[in-house]
């Protein structure tokens, strides 16, 4: 298999909404008031099981935001995936007999245009991204008020993707009849994301995405701020990960999820300066639950510490955890008793799991005084670096005593604890 | 009889709803006195400002997503209120 889907499609497509919906915010957010060009690379490395290696992703990012007049901003900005690493093709007790290497490319491009008031922004933006076997584009529209004193502020965001996935052509096949994409099939397009079928062996899906958020934020007093919102997703289309085969009841199947998922998310964040510290403690907490049986709890918090006035550090630590989808099962279960309903999968964000991140963040901040510039060149710059760890648990889905084979080989990174490594530099310039 | 029974039934709930948003929009309203314009420099702090990177927001919302069955719900930037 030459390529393979590197991450969920599901989650390509969030993170997209998260890029989307974070930059249109970002684009109308009064805080900015010059023209501003940010660079980060972040690198993701996940340990992994077997011959192939582990998971790597390295995500290039490139923003650039200038004013046009007082009160307008135009924005354009580009991502890159760059991911190599192994993958199990077949969800079943020994995932390293299926472990396979793989690697993709995906690019992404989004533009946006601002309009701000002395109380009020609006914001329009539109992106498009494309791999060889995923397209998306998306539109999204932010707004945001603050009421009279400017102690409260209410946003509302709103996004959509018109996106298509690769799939096999598999015809009117039921679901245990359907079988999965290799990186053999051609995933053919007419241009960078207008796609093309090739009959008899590889069809294009469709997958439509309505994403909206709203947020109010409240200062409390002269060191403390809140925020509360909710968040709400509508997924229609197929969302599977058409490489992914399922061992069921003696055959491999490509996996089959729903059609349709509701998302909901509602989260509430405060932080709090130590004015004698210098310093200030942040936490956050966010409840979620879906259509398809999910439901999560979050936990964060972080404390940052001013050194000097160029020096900034920061800790943070978050805990999560989530419950299985209503039609995941561990492997043993699926091979021996079939699926649970009409569907199978063995997407490992579909169990339980446990999930906990701790992090490091180190900042200088280079700010112009008395009218000189920083290096000649800028009013500010912002250079960080930072470094997190996660851990991931992974728990039974299917009570354990009934289960000979264990959960401990369905997948790659099962059985160790110390899963993955962020590494992130970013450069940050405003003039 | 059986569509005005059902209208009845709903329209507690939807009283309800109506009384909440307002009792949000009204706590809302009055935190217009929190803090005075001359007492937020603290709060115009970059610390103090909810995702205040989105280059970082949106790579950890990357990470996670693709971690976790859940998305979304990790709040926005900016929010104005520590602008004078």
């Amino acid at each position: 298999m030459r390529l393979q889907l590197a991450l969920a499609r599901r989650a390509v497509a969030g993170a997209a909404v998260a890029t989307a919906l974070v930059m249109a915010a970002a684009a109308i957010a009064p805080v900015w008031a010059d023209d501003q060009i940010d660079l980060t690379t972040t690198w993701y490395l996940e340990r992994r099981r077997g011959p192939e290696g582990g998971l790597s992703v390295v995500h290039p990012q490139l923003d650039v935001q200038l004013d046009a007049g007082d009160s307008v901003t135009v924005g354009a900005g580009y991502t890159a995936d760059v991911v190599s690493g192994a993958t199990a093709s077949v969800f079943s007790v020994d995932a390293v007999a299926s472990a396979t290497p793989f690697e993709d490319v995906r690019h992404e491009a989004h533009a946006s245009l601002a309009i701000k008031g002395s109380r009020s922004g609006l914001s329009v933006g539109a992106g498009a991204a494309a791999e060889r076997d995923y397209t998306s584009i998306n539109v999204v529209v932010a707004g945001n008020v603050d009421l009279p004193g400017k102690n409260t502020n209410l946003a509302l965001s709103y996004t959509h993707h018109f996106d298509h996935v690769c799939d096999r052509d598999n015809g009117m096949a039921g679901a245990l009849e359907r079988r999965a994409l290799t990186g053999l099939q051609p995933c053919e397009r007419s241009s960078l994301i207008l796609v093309d079928d090739t009959p008899g062996e590889t069809v294009w899906r469709e997958v439509e995405i309505d994403t909206a958020e709203a947020t109010l934020t409240q200062n409390l007093s002269p060191t403390l701020a809140v925020q509360a919102g909710a968040y709400g997703q509508i997924l229609r289309g197929f969302q599977s990960n058409p490489y992914r085969r399922v061992a069921v009841s003696g055959v491999e199947p490509q996996e089959s999820v729903p059609d349709v998922r509701g998302r909901l998310a509602l989260f509430l964040q405060a932080n709090k300066y130590l004015t004698g510290l210098h310093s200030a403690v942040h936490g956050a907490v966010r409840g979620y639950s879906d259509t398809w049986g999910v439901n999560s709890l979050a936990l964060e918090m972080g404390y940052s510490q001013y050194f000097g006035d160029s020096l900034l550090f920061r800790l943070r630590g978050r805990v999560y955890q989530q419950t299985e989808a209503s039609f995941f099962k561990d492997a043993f279960f699926y091979d021996t008793e079939g699926p649970a309903g009409a569907y199978f999968t063995g997407d490992r964000e579909l169990a339980p799991i446990r999930n906990v991140l701790g992090g490091a963040r180190l900042s200088y901040i280079g700010v112009g005084q008395d009218g000189e510039s920083v290096w000649g060149l800028f009013d500010e710059v912002r250079f960080e670096l930072k470094g997190d760890v996660l851990l991931l648990d992974e728990l039974p889905a299917n009570p354990e005593e009934d289960n000979p084979a264990g959960i401990g080989g369905q997948f790659l990174s099962s059985g160790q604890l110390i899963d993955a490594f962020v590494l992130q530099l970013a450069l940050h310039t405003a003039f | 009889m059986g569509l005005r029974s059902s209208s009845r039934r709903r329209r507690p709930g939807r009283i309800l709803a109506l009384v909440m948003v307002a009792a949000a929009l009204a706590g809302a309203g009055c935190g217009r006195f929190a803090v005075r314009a001359s007492e937020k420099e603290h709060l115009a702090d970059r610390t103090m400002r909810f995702d205040a990177d989105g280059h970082e927001s949106a790579a950890d919302d990357h990470v996670l997503s693709n971690r976790e069955g859940s998305a979304g719900g990790r709040g926005t930037s900016g929010g104005g209120c520590g602008c004078n």
